[in-house]
């Protein structure tokens, strides 16, 4: 999985206002161009944050998902969506000593 | 030449500004204003922050461990835009203490980014605006000194700790009368988006043993106990905003350990509010 590219994503939605909209707008054709996997961009554009977590995604950046409003998802979906992570023998990524 | 007059904790919630201008009974809106009533009393000249920038400057692009940010001002928190926050269009910087700290880190081998355009996030503005800000304006200016305690592996306690009496050292090296006032922005436990997000948070539950340990170390002067059990497998099973407690470390390194004047903890939010009166 290239988290970088989900990071950068989430870095993006952030500073970019404009990118942030097409995003709310049309998220199939706002990360058309970005290089995802397809397994990547099935797991954003249906808003599958667990998966995306167990890829290595930053919990904290993933968190602006529902924040912006963005993949059809609210605080309260996210939050049930993620609570799939408890039953996980590992811990998220970004809770272990390694990028 | 300079000294350090008194120094400051605080978390930096950005929803925070909102929610206590709505309720200023809050343990958070007090909290707040004890700190600002020690800002007020002690009145620093400029204040240097220790800060964790949450992936708005600095993002894995291009990610230093340790950061100064020297300018002549900034702004914030520009895109990282929440609901009732405080907005700044001018936060003056100490560009000639900026340059200095800057500076004399590299004289003492600590290998410090330098930046001179940057935006800063809720993590300054939220600081600025209960500890500083009158009527909307910034009354001093700022020295952000960045930690990188939010993207794992983060820089070594005791690293942080030694960072803060550089600081301390360049501060008294700085040829000026400046009272300076030492920041740390930050949580002492938090984790924000993970699995254990309370209903309608995206905040889980703190971890009440670290954040018990930390109020200990705090009260007790315990600068050494702290380092050594702020490991970084230990932070971040605090939860992954629990980096932010470097930027404490930092500052009680800068102080040299001494006991706060005022300690609050806030044991919900995983949070402390401290002052320390060094004049």
């Amino acid at each position: 999985m290239s988290v970088y590219t989900v990071h950068k994503l989430l870095h993006r939605a952030q500073v970019d206002l404009e990118f942030r909209e097409a995003l709310r707008a049309d998220p199939g054709g706002a990360i058309a161009d970005w290089p995802f996997t397809d397994e990547e961009r099935t797991a954003l554009l249906s808003g599958d944050v667990a998966a995306l977590a167990r890829g290595g995604a930053h919990t904290f950046l993933l968190s602006r998902i529902p924040r912006f409003g963005l993949f059809g998802l609210d605080r309260d979906d996210y939050i049930r969506r993620m609570q799939a992570l408890r039953n996980d023998a590992e811990p998220a990524l970004d809770l272990r000593d390694r990028l | 030449m300079a000294t350090i007059v008194g120094a400051f904790g605080v978390p930096h919630m950005p929803t925070s500004p909102g929610d206590c201008a709505a309720n200023a009974d809050s343990l958070t809106a007090r909290a707040f204003a004890a700190v600002r009533a020690h800002v007020d009393e002690i009145d620093p000249d400029v204040l240097l922050v220790f800060d964790t920038d949450h992936f708005h400057h600095w993002f894995y692009d291009r990610l230093p461990a340790f950061a100064v940010g020297v300018a002549l001002s900034t702004d914030g928190p520009g895109t990282d835009d929440w609901p009732g926050e405080a907005r700044f269009e001018v936060i003056p910087v100490h560009e000639d203490l900026a340059s200095h700290v800057y500076a004399s880190g590299l004289s003492a081998a600590f290998d410090l980014t330098l930046s001179q355009e940057f935006q800063v996030d809720h993590s300054i503005t939220v600081p600025v605006h209960f500890l500083d800000a009158t009527d909307g304006v910034v009354q001093r200016p700022i020295v952000p000194v960045w930690i990188n305690g939010i993207a794992p592996p983060f820089p070594l306690a005791s690293r942080c700790r030694d960072l803060g009496g550089m600081v301390a050292a360049a501060v008294a090296g700085y040829p000026s009368n400046a009272r300076v006032g030492i920041v740390a922005s930050g949580a002492i436990s938090g984790d924000i988006g993970g699995a254990h997000a309370r209903p309608g948070s995206p905040m889980a539950p703190p971890d009440q043993a670290w954040l018990g340990d930390v109020e200990g170390w705090l009260r007790e002067e315990q600068l050494d106990a702290l380092v050594a059990a702020a490991t970084p497998g230990r932070l971040r099973a605090a939860g992954n905003v629990s980096g932010e407690c470097l930027n404490w470390i930092a500052l009680l390194g800068a102080v040299g350990g001494r006991p706060p004047t005022f300690l609050q903890m806030d044991t919900y939010g995983g949070n402390a509010f401290a002052a320390w009166d060094l004049r």
